[in-house]
This record gives structure tokens, sequence and C-alpha cells, in this order.
């Protein structure tokens, strides 16, 4: 067990982290938008936006996110001409992904608020933006809040697919000293560590906030 | 007023769950409607305020047509009151501000104009400390309160209540039934899907008996409990009444 | 606009040697898929049954694993099965791997995707054990019922139909990781369809192909699922989620 290979080379594994986060975040950010307009438009009683929006979800459901990076990475050239840079196809290929997961989070939070409630709202003259905006949607965040948490662990955890691409996040960097060094064993132990220390802090907030929610509902 | 003329609903499954239903409830008079359960009670009260899509026939609310497109369904609607069986406070308001959320919203009233009222509808139904509780710290008779509060904060004409005890416990019903009780005798047009025979018998100007979504029988609060004319109203009766 | 500077050429799909490429790659990604998923149901139902044991020490093991093994990414696993685990065996292990083994890239694919989905299955039956409330328990051996044959009769079948969508939904999550796979070298179909465009340019063509297996396989399994399901239908039973 030689850990010194870990201290000699953990500031650029490290440097690594950075990448990851920020692929993290983007996606987070506008996986959570386009996820709530396809919750939106699933949620919609009008044709053309809920049957596109089921389709799309479907879609990215049923394939792995590998392939959607390479479809993503193949296709656009065809569309735009030119070819995509990695970190701008990484991060396009894992909004559209994500959102899909997302968007079903969403719909379902908003759908696990009762009718009743939907019902009182409208019977006192509310309209139904109205009726959204105070009514369903601070509940349905709330009981959204820790699948939405998970779903964020889970993306946090996917980043390390931007290796097929060559992206230098935190994995393809571990990758790239234990091909020089050889010491495998000690640098996926550490990975993985890493990894499980960021995930676990992830998982224990979301218990947190859900206990919480609990307690103050009896 | 209320006119209801030739009303039948549908449900998907092809299941009818009213069936040519055709009756008047005239201004300031308090109707209760009992029945089985699945005979379109509460689908009738549901089609008055228009939060159920009727298929065949016309409902006036004081000359103001609920199926007609035209009409101004969340105006009717504030002008209705409605209370329900499961209470459906929102849980993430306090007492005072689900009375205050409809006035200030739908009436624009100011945020002090609707408190002070508030204030006032919870002094009514007697629990004005609970102002600042949460629903989940209510009982659920104080939550029934607050329901019936939250309806009268919008002034309404009518008063819907669907099945207002059927979820309380025994000791806390009686405190529900005063509130409507002194409700209908100020004067409120009132309709209550209910089981509660004393409470019809106290106050119901007219009882109406329903079954499989047609009116079976009606009468005045007398004639209804002393002579009933139907077979099953007999029968209903029977079961209910020890 | 760009689309007219790439031409199509589906023929890459069937064309000797492509053709024959993708099938194997098909066939690689199923009997992978299958293979993990043996052994995955078996230690993951092991390892619910741990977490859900009266031994503190099972249950200490139990939730370790699944800690473990969902706090990590599946590359990480991947790599770890594939680069680290055969330098912890013993030298002469460790040769007659390198010797006798020649696609180890396979196994360790196996083996990797096994015991992560193991941790998926493992929770979901340990959720699906959990939500049968005490009292079902308590009404079977109050019947004089032995524990053995309160789980062979009661709890198991009704664990079992409670269960297998969200044991559907983990097949099909293991089908997608396999895809992960090709990271160490394994010429399953994604693999397959990158390593096409790498000779023809044509990858475009060949990932549409293999989105098209991954969501026929898809399709396959959700319909397969529905069909059990109303085999096994109880009336009035959630059997899943929308």
């Amino acid at each position: 067990m030689d850990l010194n290979v870990i201290s000699i080379n953990f500031k650029f594994m490290i440097g690594g982290l950075f990448l990851t986060f920020e692929l993290a975040l983007m996606t987070m950010g506008g996986g959570l938008l386009i996820g709530i307009i396809l919750a939106m438009a699933r949620l919609s009683l009008r044709p053309w936006l809920y049957y596109p929006a089921t389709v799309y979800i479907h879609f990215f459901r049923g394939l792995p996110l590998i392939l959607v990076i390479f479809w993503i990475y193949f296709l656009s050239p065809v569309i735009t001409g030119k070819s995509l840079e990695a970190f701008p196809a990484a991060v396009i290929s894992f909004i559209v992904f994500e959102s899909a997961y997302f968007a079903e989070i969403i719909r379902s939070g908003v759908q696990s608020i009762s009718r009743g409630q939907t019902m009182a709202a409208h019977a006192s003259g509310l309209t139904a933006y109205q009726t959204a905006r105070y009514v369903v949607l601070p509940q349905a965040l709330r009981n959204m809040v820790p699948s939405l948490v998970t779903q964020s662990v889970i993306i946090f955890q996917d980043t390390s697919l931007a290796y097929v691409i060559g992206l230098r996040e935190f994995l393809r960097r571990v990758n790239l000293v234990d091909a020089r060094e050889a010491r495998s064993v000690e640098l996926y132990l550490f990975a993985g560590l890493v990894y499980f220390a960021i995930c676990s802090a992830g998982s224990l907030a979301s218990h947190r906030i859900e206990k919480q929610r609990e307690r103050s509902y009896h | 007023m209320i006119k209801i003329k030739g009303l039948s609903l549908w449900y998907n499954k092809g299941f009818k769950a009213l069936d040519n239903v055709t009756e008047t409830i005239e201004t300031g008079r308090t109707v209760v409607i009992c029945g089985p359960s699945g005979s379109g009670k509460s689908s009738l009260l549901r089609c008055i305020n228009g939060l159920e899509h009727f298929q065949e026939g016309e409902i006036f609310v004081d000359c103001l047509s609920v199926q007609d497109p035209k009409t101004d369904i969340h105006k009717l609607r504030s002008d209705i009151g409605m209370v329900f069986q499961h209470f459906e406070l929102y849980p993430h308001m306090t007492a005072m501000q689900n009375i205050t959320l409809a006035p200030i919203r739908v009436r624009q009233k100011p945020k002090r104009e609707a408190e002070e009222n508030a204030m006032e509808l919870l002094k009514r139904v007697e629990i004005p400390e609970q102002a600042l509780k949460y629903p989940e710290e209510l009982s659920g008779g104080q939550k029934q309160r607050v329901a019936i509060a939250r309806a009268l904060a919008m002034e309404p004409k009518i008063m819907l209540f669907d099945e207002p005890t059927s979820a309380l416990d025994p000791e806390m019903i009686k405190e529900v039934l005063e509130v409507m009780i002194s409700l209908s005798r100020g004067g409120m047009t009132m309709i209550v899907v209910t089981h509660e025979m004393g409470f019809a018998r106290e106050v119901a100007d007219e009882i109406i008996f329903m079954s499989n979504g047609r009116i079976i029988e009606k009468g005045t609060n007398r004639s209804f409990f002393d002579h009933p004319k139907s077979e099953r109203t007999r029968q209903f009766l029977s079961r209910i009444l020890i | 606009m760009g689309f007219f500077n790439y031409t199509f050429d589906w023929s890459v799909l069937w064309r000797h040697p492509y053709g024959g490429l993708l099938i194997n790659g098909i066939l690689t990604t199923l009997h992978l898929s299958i293979l993990a998923w043996m052994i995955a149901v078996w230690l993951g139902i092991a390892i619910g049954v741990f977490r859900v044991s009266p031994f503190g020490l099972a249950r200490f093991t139990g939730s370790a694993y699944v800690q473990i093994f969902r706090n990590t990414p599946f590359l990480v696993q991947l790599f770890f099965w594939y680069f680290a685990a055969p330098l912890l065996l013993p030298k002469p292990a460790q040769e007659w791997l390198y010797d006798n083994v020649p696609n180890y890239s396979y196994w360790a694919g196996v083996i990797a995707l096994g015991t992560y989905t193991a941790s998926r299955v493992a929770e979901q039956f340990r959720s699906g054990l959990l939500s049968i409330s005490r009292d079902q328990y308590r009404a079977a051996y109050s019947t004089g019922l032995t524990t053995f044959q309160a789980y062979r009769y009661v709890i198991v079948p009704y664990a079992f139909r409670i269960i297998i969508p969200a044991f559907t939904t983990e097949f099909l999550t293991c089908f997608k990781n396999s895809a992960l796979t090709m990271t160490i070298g394994v010429m399953e179909i994604t693999h397959t369809a990158y390593y096409i465009d790498s000779f023809t340019w044509h990858g475009l063509e060949t990932t549409t192909a293999a989105s098209l297996v991954y969501l026929c396989i898809a399709l396959c399994v959700v319909l397969f699922m529905s069909f059990i399901e109303k085999r096994i239908y109880i009336p009035g039973m959630i059997a899943r989620e929308q």
C-alpha cells in the first residue's frame, strides 16, 4: 500500500473536482429549468404540449447517458456544421438527459397534492394560476426536496461520464495518474472515498430535511 | 335562488352520477340532502359551483348560468362558499392566512382589512386564539371551523357543505353543527349534505333524499321524518336512525 | 444549413463486417446485463434481508454495503474491479487470471454491474418489506401460523406484488448501465456504435441504431411487466406510482 502516490498527485486530482462541480451545478440548474417546463407540459391537458413532453421523457429515460453523450456529440456537426467541443457537449448532454428525470420528480410532486386542495382553492374563486402559485406549488416544492437532492447526488456521480469525451474532471485525472503510476488499488479507493464523502454528505442532508419535515407535520 | 333543471352527469367509465335532477332552492332556505354513498349528493353540490362539469341540464344561480362558458366562473365561485369533508385547509399557511388568501387575491382587499375581517370571523366561530396556528396544530373541529370562516370570508350568498362532520370525532361534531345552526338561523342560503339528522330536524326547511343519482323524495322537516312517502326513504331512515 | 454537409449511409448498419459487429454488440449487451442481473437479484435480496434482520451485525453489514455502493459512481466501481481488484489477488492467482481469462474486462463488467445493481435491488426489496404493516404480521400470527408459514403464505406473496414494478425499473437501469462497460473495452452495443464510427465516420447512424435497441428492449420489458401485473393483479392494490 503506497499512499505516497496519492499525496504526490493530490493537487492534480483534486483540481479535477472543480470541473466536476462546475458540470454538476450547470446540469442541476439547466436540468431543473427544463424539467419544470416539461413537467408543466405533461400536466397540461393540451395534447400539443402533453405528447411531445411525454415522448421526450420516455426517450431520454430509456437510454444510457453515455449513449446520449455520443449521440449529441455526433449529431451536432450534422446540425450546426461544426463539431462541438467537449465541455459544451457534456453540459448539453447532461442537461438534456437529467431534465427528463427532474420532470418526473416535479410532476409526481405536484400530483401528490390532493385534489381537495385544488377544489378548495377553486371554490373560493381563485384562478388556476393563483391556485398553482399560492396553494399547490408551495406544498409540492416542499414535498419534492428530498427527491431533488437525491437526483442532484446522482448528477454529481454522473459527471464522471464526461470521462468518455476526454474532459479532465476528477475521475479522468485519477485515471491518468493510474496510467502513469499503476497503483490502481490506492488510487481507485481514493477516488471512491472522495465521491463517497461528498455524496454521503448530500444524502445525509436530504435525510435531515425529510426528518425535519416529518416532525413538523406530525 | 338556485334553479336546477334536468341535470345529468356521467363519469368516464359510463357511470351515471346524476340522473335528470330538477330542483329549486329559494334564497334564505336551508336544504339538507341525505342518502346512501354514491347517490350523487356530493356531485350535485360540486355542479352548483362549477367544480364538476356536467353533460346535460342547466343550473342557474341567481339568474347566472353555471354551464354557460361565457359566465365568469371565478366570480360566481367567489359568491358561493364551500366547506369540505376533509377540511382542505392549506397546510403551509396559518389559520389567518388560510382565511385571508382569497379576499386578498380575488377581491383585491388590502391586507389590513382582510385580517380584521378574518379576526371577526374567527371570533364568530369561537376560536380567535388559533389565528396564527397551522392546521396540523388544530383539532378536527377547530379545522372545520376555520374552513367555515375561510368560506365566509368571501361574504357568499350561498354556502355549500359537503359532509362537514363526517370526518370528525364524535365530541367535535357538536361545535361545528352549532356554527352551522347559527348560520342557518341568520338567514344564509345553505345546502348541506350530511347524515346528521338531528341537525336536519333542527334547522332544515327542506330535506331531500337521493339515491342512484335521482331525487327520490323531498319534504319539509316534519313530513319527511314522520311520514316518509317512498319505501326506499323508509328503508334508509330505519337504517340511520336508531 | 449544416444538415446537407452530412450524407447518411444507413447501409453501414448491415454491411459486412459492421452488421456482424452490431449483432455481436447487441448480444453482448444482453448477456452481460442478464448475468449481472442474476447476481444482483440474489445478492440484493440477501442484503435486503440483512438490513431488516434483528441481528445488529447483519443490519450493519447490509447498510454499509448499500451506502458504499450507492454513494460511489458506477464508473469508479468498474475501474476498481478492472484495474485494482486483480492486484489484490495473490501473485499466482493474478498470473492465472492474466493468462487464462483473456476477456477479463467482460467479467469485471459483470461483477461490477452485478454488485452495484445488487445494492439498488436491496433497497427496493427492503422498502417493499417495510411497507407491509406490523398488523399484517400480527394478523397472520394470531391465527396460529408459524413464522415460516406467515412469510410463505402471507408476507412474501404480498411483498412480491409490491416489489415487481420496482424490480423492473432496476432491471432496465442495469441494462442501461451495461453501456458503461465500454470504458474498459467491452464491445457492447454503445461501444460498437462508437467503434464503427471510427472506421466509417457514420456515427450518427450507428448511435441511432443503438438508441433504438435500448428503446426497444425498454419497451419489451415494460410490456412484459404490464402482462405480469395483470396476471397477478389484486383489486384495489396500489401496485405502482404514476
